[in-house]
């Protein structure tokens, strides 16, 4: 009988220690809005830039209808693929760790043909004071990019007097040879730190 | 003895559930959400506006405590509208422990369907084919919007309300004339077909033949040469918003004098940019408002859009990016419910959480949403809206079970 006296009051301590766990948990979530407010006005913005771009895998420029009969494999409207890589370096000059939690950006050929649109929500901690690199690829295809540019690139193509498959041709073949300007836009990298989120906007040309 | 047997149990067990009770970090775990957007392929002008609107929204909803204090975990792939990356992506998603799925298009959410309906895994997406409508046949698919068929019939509906008494055919007493314009091959196109042609019976139209224009044209000069033999007085389009602009300027230009009434994805701001003058007086079925309209809680969807896309200019964004946000916001509302009733398993989500949405509103200018058991048509009606002087303007809000309740109720669910 003392034994289950013994053990409800260490239930009951147990409990209330909890209790008090939640409440200091609470004052905490307090503690850190506060600090957040504090952070937001010392945090300084990572600075991001594209260090290098580059074509990982080049497989050449090549298109084939469905009505062309493969030598294995199943027949379909089946076009090149283009991997690109980018790698950028993400300076942070805060005093304390960041994380970057998540990079998105459009990827546009000849300044305005839009062909993907990157995410990716991974997370990184840059060391305060430290450098770090992130590096994004992305995949498009030469039947993926045919169906974008003629839904909805039509009018820019005719503008330019240009035909579909010939800017296709021009970018699978400029690309990789970085005759064709490559630009990074409408990028947003998102980073957190002390309790605060900060959307960092980006764009950058390779040259 | 048995007393105190009875006790050791007793003491353990309330040992447990008085800290978890009272401990405020139990129970918390991140609710996982996958997405499957289109941002490189044949729709990535809208699917990318639509792909950031649905990040942006569940980054706001974290920020309002997530489902129930737990945190969404969104996951999104391109697939670039392509059917068997649409496939891989969905089962990656499912192996990742997505308890819900953001969708995209027509052809996909369809091939999709009967895994989703088998994994009861609800998936919600842009496409909005009344084929999904019906809990009988796809039980887990659901989205916010007035479904296309409904769209086509409040368009059809709203024109006849407004416009036809203004037409000299009426003063002459004669019937209106009306013919559809479309891809044909496209599973988004052709879905309300079927039913704005039975709408157009029903109002007393004379129907002439069908069009099929191309989701690539940027000619359609002998659609419309074709369509001038009939006169109609006026026409629906049923594309996306490039063709649809080639079609209006071809109409305009070869004096087709028909009005024109289009489908959702063919009618946003990018519309009159593309078609200048031939836009003007064009009306379209808008299930959501437009980026920055003046509806309820568009000032959150537009502060989260400069918030988390600073980079995106303004000007860019499009009724695409409301669109995410009503599939999104019906989404956490079920998940709270369901959340609340303690399940979250698709079957929980579906009839605890989504089923039980009567005339919910999100604001953003939709029309109410409701999911019952046997009905998954969200919303009764849709608004019609016109571009005029410059701007998009309310025609009508054309509620179909108002008007038809007996049709809607018996004749017109999931097709």
């Amino acid at each position: 009988m003392r034994k289950l006296v013994l053990l409800t009051v260490l239930i009951v301590s147990m409990a209330l220690a909890a209790t008090a766990f939640g409440q200091t948990a609470a004052k905490g979530v307090k503690k850190a809005d506060v600090q957040k407010k504090a952070a937001q006005a010392v945090m300084i913005t990572p600075i991001v830039t594209l260090e290098s771009f580059e074509v990982p895998q080049y497989d050449g420029w090549w298109y084939f209808a469905a009505k062309v009969e493969p030598t294995k494999g199943d027949k379909g409207d089946r076009g090149a693929p283009l991997p690109m890589s980018f790698l950028f370096t993400v300076k942070n000059p805060n005093k304390y760790p960041i994380a970057l939690e998540g990079a998105k950006f459009t990827v546009a050929f000849d300044r305005e043909f839009e062909v993907i649109t990157y995410n990716n929500n991974d997370v990184m901690w840059i060391p305060a004071g430290k450098t770090n690199h992130f590096r994004a690829t992305t995949m498009i295809t030469a039947r993926s990019a045919l169906l974008s540019l003629l839904v909805t690139g039509g009018y820019k193509l005719k503008e330019k007097g240009w035909d579909a498959f010939g800017a296709l041709e021009r970018w699978w073949k400029g690309v990789p040879d970085y005759t064709v300007p490559v630009t990074v836009k409408e990028g947003a990298f998102t980073f957190t730190g002390k309790g605060m989120t900060k959307v960092i906007p980006f764009d950058a040309t390779v040259k | 003895m048995r007393k105190r047997a009875l006790f050791s149990l007793l003491v353990p067990f309330l040992a447990v559930i008085l800290i978890a009770g009272l401990c405020p970090v139990a129970g918390a775990a991140d609710i996982k959400i996958g997405g499957i957007m289109d941002t490189t392929g044949a729709t990535s002008d809208v699917g990318k506006d639509y792909a950031l609107g649905m990040d942006e929204a569940f980054k706001w909803i974290n920020e309002q405590g997530g489902v129930n204090g737990k945190k969404i975990k969104y996951t999104w792939f391109d697939y670039g509208y392509r059917i068997p990356e649409a496939i891989t992506k969905y089962k990656l998603l499912k192996r990742l422990g997505s308890i819900v799925i953001m969708g995209w298009g027509t052809g996909d959410t369809e091939a999709l369907s009967p895994t989703v309906n088998k994994d009861k895994l609800p998936y919600v997406s842009a496409s909005y084919s009344a084929h999904l409508t019906n809990p009988a046949k796809t039980p887990y698919n659901l989205f916010f919007s007035s479904d296309y068929s409904t769209n086509a019939r409040a368009a059809l509906t709203a024109w006849f309300d407004k416009k036809w008494p203004g037409k000299s055919g009426f003063k002459e007493n004669r019937k209106p004339r009306f013919a559809a314009v479309y891809m044909f091959a496209s599973p988004y196109c052709s879905a309300p077909i079927k039913a704005i042609k039975d709408q157009a019976t029903m109002l007393g139209f004379e129907i002439g033949p069908d069009q099929d224009v191309s989701l690539f044209a940027l000619d359609t000069k002998s659609q419309v040469m074709a369509l001038k033999e009939f006169k109609p007085d006026v026409c629906w389009h049923g594309n996306t918003t490039m063709s649809v602009s080639a079609t209006l300027r071809d109409a305009y230009g070869l004096g087709l004098g028909a009005d024109w009434i289009v489908n959702n994805w063919g009618y946003d701001e990018n519309l009159p940019r593309l078609a200048g003058e031939a836009a003007e007086g064009v009306m379209g079925a808008t299930p959501i408002a437009f980026y920055g309209q003046n509806y309820k809680n568009m000032d959150i969807v537009v502060a989260a859009a400069k918030k988390y896309n600073p980079g995106v200019p303004q000007e860019k964004r499009l009724i695409r990016t409301p669109q995410a946000w009503g599939d999104a916001l019906v989404t956490w509302e079920a998940l709270k419910r369901a959340d609340k009733a303690g399940d979250l398993t698709g079957d929980g989500i579906m009839k605890k959480g989504f089923e039980t949405l009567s005339l919910f509103d999100i604001g953003l200018g939709a029309s109410p949403i409701t999911f019952t058991a046997t009905d998954h048509r969200p919303t009764t009606g849709c608004l019609i809206q016109e571009w005029k002087g410059g701007k998009f303007q309310e025609v009508e809000r054309v509620d179909l079970k108002q008007r038809w309740p007996e049709k809607w109720a018996k004749e017109w669910l999931g097709w």
